[in-house]
């Protein structure tokens, strides 16, 4: 067991890390974004800009702190912190390198399934408090993704558990000294991929949101820091949907030469940036063609996916 | 054992308390001008029409459903993943395969029935 | 470890006694999902860190989803309000309450005079519980799967029928469509 004074400072580290690189993802997207559009994006405050997550931050704060009357007002006021709470609780299981991470779960990544699931109830609560039509829509078709997404998230990552033998995500790295899960495993990863995509509403899957349709859908009727906790746990989000990538199927903090902790960063940035590029040049389908394309595609690829993981196992092993 | 919960703990705490402490600041530092138009509800600057508390289509409640009972599948499935190697070294894999390709066989004839039926099509 | 348990337990109750009588569906089932998660605390306190995360999954993740997105769908507003508080008058509660409370000095009783160990020291691993499932258990697992199917295909069957008689137009109708 490691000291206290140990595990608080992992505990630290790790939570000022993901909030830092949350920060730092609100000016990254903006500039990728406006380089593949060619334009400069924001690059006034600080130097090339990098400061403009601190000034939106104060902006935020000194916006008023506004509950509409017609809105559940305790309900409309947890909502935006269950997905920034349940975000950063799942980064807990997330092992870094060897020795950094906050838990060494032996469910681990069942932890994770159960935090996504609980994250799901922010949206839709946000949505139903708002009393607002556009809200309530937004927050229905939350529902309705997050829960459908779930299920594919879940089963994706079966093919992983039957190769490593373990729901540890240390154990899991450990399993890929040799051999990526990604090369095996590609029907999983592409699907764990899309999942992740869906349940951090994140664009081309931000139906919940969609402004041309809903205007800002499930926080249509929020403002200030409320508004801002739903952006934060957003890019919280996509950062442990990269780092879990990393840790699942791209061997975590293995690779030549560079430390463990460089990889582990480098491997998750180039998840960020693709999920951005996906932002820059995916149109967003219709509600009806991602809850189709989920059931009908991803669910029988992720069945199909475990059984012929299993059956290669059991062939292998015989 | 002791080690693991004490850190889950100081992460929930710490998470929370953070959460809470920037909503408040907010509450503290911004202005608080109730206007006539913020008591609206927003519907892109037209008047507010009805209010949201009106029923929606059923087909939703079968999107739940369907998610439940998938989410016990696998709930059923994890063990069984978990535990497939060992199976496997121990000469029972065959056996534990065709178990669990039977269990999911029975619930994609569920799946085929209710995608034949047209309950996936979300017209 | 004992307090942790206790405080767990506390709040556990205590979020439960608020989901009967909170008169809000929405903020009851609240209630319910935190009471859920104490005791998923509960379980893992007590050796069981398995069955601590399907609690989460399954009932706080996905059962409890449910019940909001049914109260969501069926979106009474004021007046489920106003029906619940007429159903929570003290001739509708005060016989169960009692025999709940029967119930509870029992369960009472027997903590405090047996000698129940709390503190078990066995940590029952995610493996261990899949051996058993998928041992002398393993015909349940099947018929589970049988159940499943007949889920599935009951929920399409009840489905339909208010599908049909509020039309297909579309999956997310516009409020003012709403019958």
């Amino acid at each position: 067991m490691r000291p206290l004074s140990l595990q608080l400072v992992s505990v630290v580290t790790v939570l000022v890390g993901v909030l830092t690189l949350a920060a730092g993802l609100i000016w990254l997207e903006r500039r990728l974004l406006a380089f593949w559009q060619e334009r400069l994006g924001p690059n006034r405050v600080g130097p090339a800009g990098l400061l403009q997550p601190v000034a939106d931050a104060i902006k935020l704060l000194a916006k008023e702190d506004w509950v509409p009357p017609f809105a559940d007002r305790p309900v409309f006021v947890i909502a935006p912190a269950i997905v920034f709470v349940t975000v950063l609780m799942s980064f807990a299981v997330v092992p870094i390198t060897p020795g950094i991470g906050v838990v060494d779960l032996d469910v681990g990544l069942l932890f994770f399934l159960a935090m996504t699931g609980l994250g799901a109830y922010s949206a839709v609560l946000a949505g139903w408090a708002s009393g607002s039509k556009y809200a309530l829509l937004g927050g229905l078709r939350a529902a309705a993704q997050l829960l459908s997404y779930e299920v594919f998230m879940g089963l994706s990552l079966m093919g992983v558990v039957v190769m490593a033998g373990s729901f540890n995500l240390r154990d899991i790295v450990d399993a890929q000294r040799d051999l990526w899960f990604i090369v095996p495993q590609f029907a999983g990863f592409v699907v764990f991929m899309v999942a992740g995509l869906a349940e951090t509403h994140r664009l081309p899957f931000d139906m919940p949101e969609a402004e041309a349709e809903l205007v800002a859908g499930f926080h249509a009727e929020y403002s200030g820091m409320k508004f801002g906790m739903f952006f934060v746990g957003e890019y919280a989000g996509i950062i442990l949907i990269s780092s879990l990538i990393t840790v699942l199927f791209l061997g975590g903090w293995h690779g030549p030469w560079l430390p463990g902790w460089l990889w582990f960063f480098l491997k998750t940035m180039l998840f960020i940036c693709f999920f951005i590029l996906l932002r820059a040049s995916l149109a967003r389908p219709r509600n009806d063609q991602l809850m189709a394309y989920g059931w009908k595609v991803m669910l029988p690829v992720a069945l199909l996916n475990l059984m012929v993981t299993a059956a290669v196992v059991l062939a292998v092993g015989d | 054992m002791n080690e693991s919960y004490v850190s889950l703990l100081v992460l929930a705490a710490v998470a929370l308390g953070l959460g809470t402490v920037i909503l408040m600041l907010n509450g503290l530092l911004g202005p608080s001008k109730p206007t006539a138009s913020k008591l609206d509800t927003f519907e892109t600057g037209n008047e507010p029409e009805g209010d949201a508390r009106q029923r929606f289509s059923i087909r939703f409640y079968l999107v739940a459903i369907l998610f439940i009972l998938f989410d016990i599948e696998v709930v059923f499935l994890f063990p069984w993943a978990v535990l497939f190697k060992d199976y496997v070294a121990a000469g029972l894999g065959t056996f534990m395969f065709v178990e669990m390709a039977v269990f999911v066989g029975i619930l994609a004839i569920g799946l085929a029935y209710v995608w034949r039926k047209g309950a996936l099509e979300w017209d | 470890m004992n307090v942790m348990f206790y405080v767990a337990a506390v709040v556990a109750v205590a979020c439960t006694v608020r989901v009967v009588t909170h008169v809000n569906g929405v903020h009851a089932l609240l209630y319910f999902v935190v009471s859920l998660f104490a005791v998923a605390t509960i379980f893992y306190l007590i050796g069981a860190p398995f069955v601590a995360a399907l609690e989460l999954i399954v009932y706080a993740g996905a059962i409890m989803v449910l019940f909001i997105f049914v109260v969501m769908l069926l979106n009474r507003g004021p007046q489920s309000v106003a029906q619940e508080r007429s159903w929570l008058n003290p001739r509708a509660w005060v016989g169960p309450t009692a025999l709940s409370l029967v119930l509870a000095v029992e369960v009472g009783i027997l903590l405090f005079a047996g000698d129940l160990e709390l503190e078990t020291q066995t940590r029952v691993a995610p493996k261990e519980v899949g051996i058993t499932l998928l041992g002398p258990y393993l015909l349940a697992v099947e018929i589970a799967s049988m159940l499943l199917l007949a889920g599935l295909v009951g929920a399409y069957h009840l489905g339909r029928e208010g599908g049909r008689e509020g039309g297909r137009e579309g999956a997310h109708r516009e409020p003012g469509a709403g019958r």
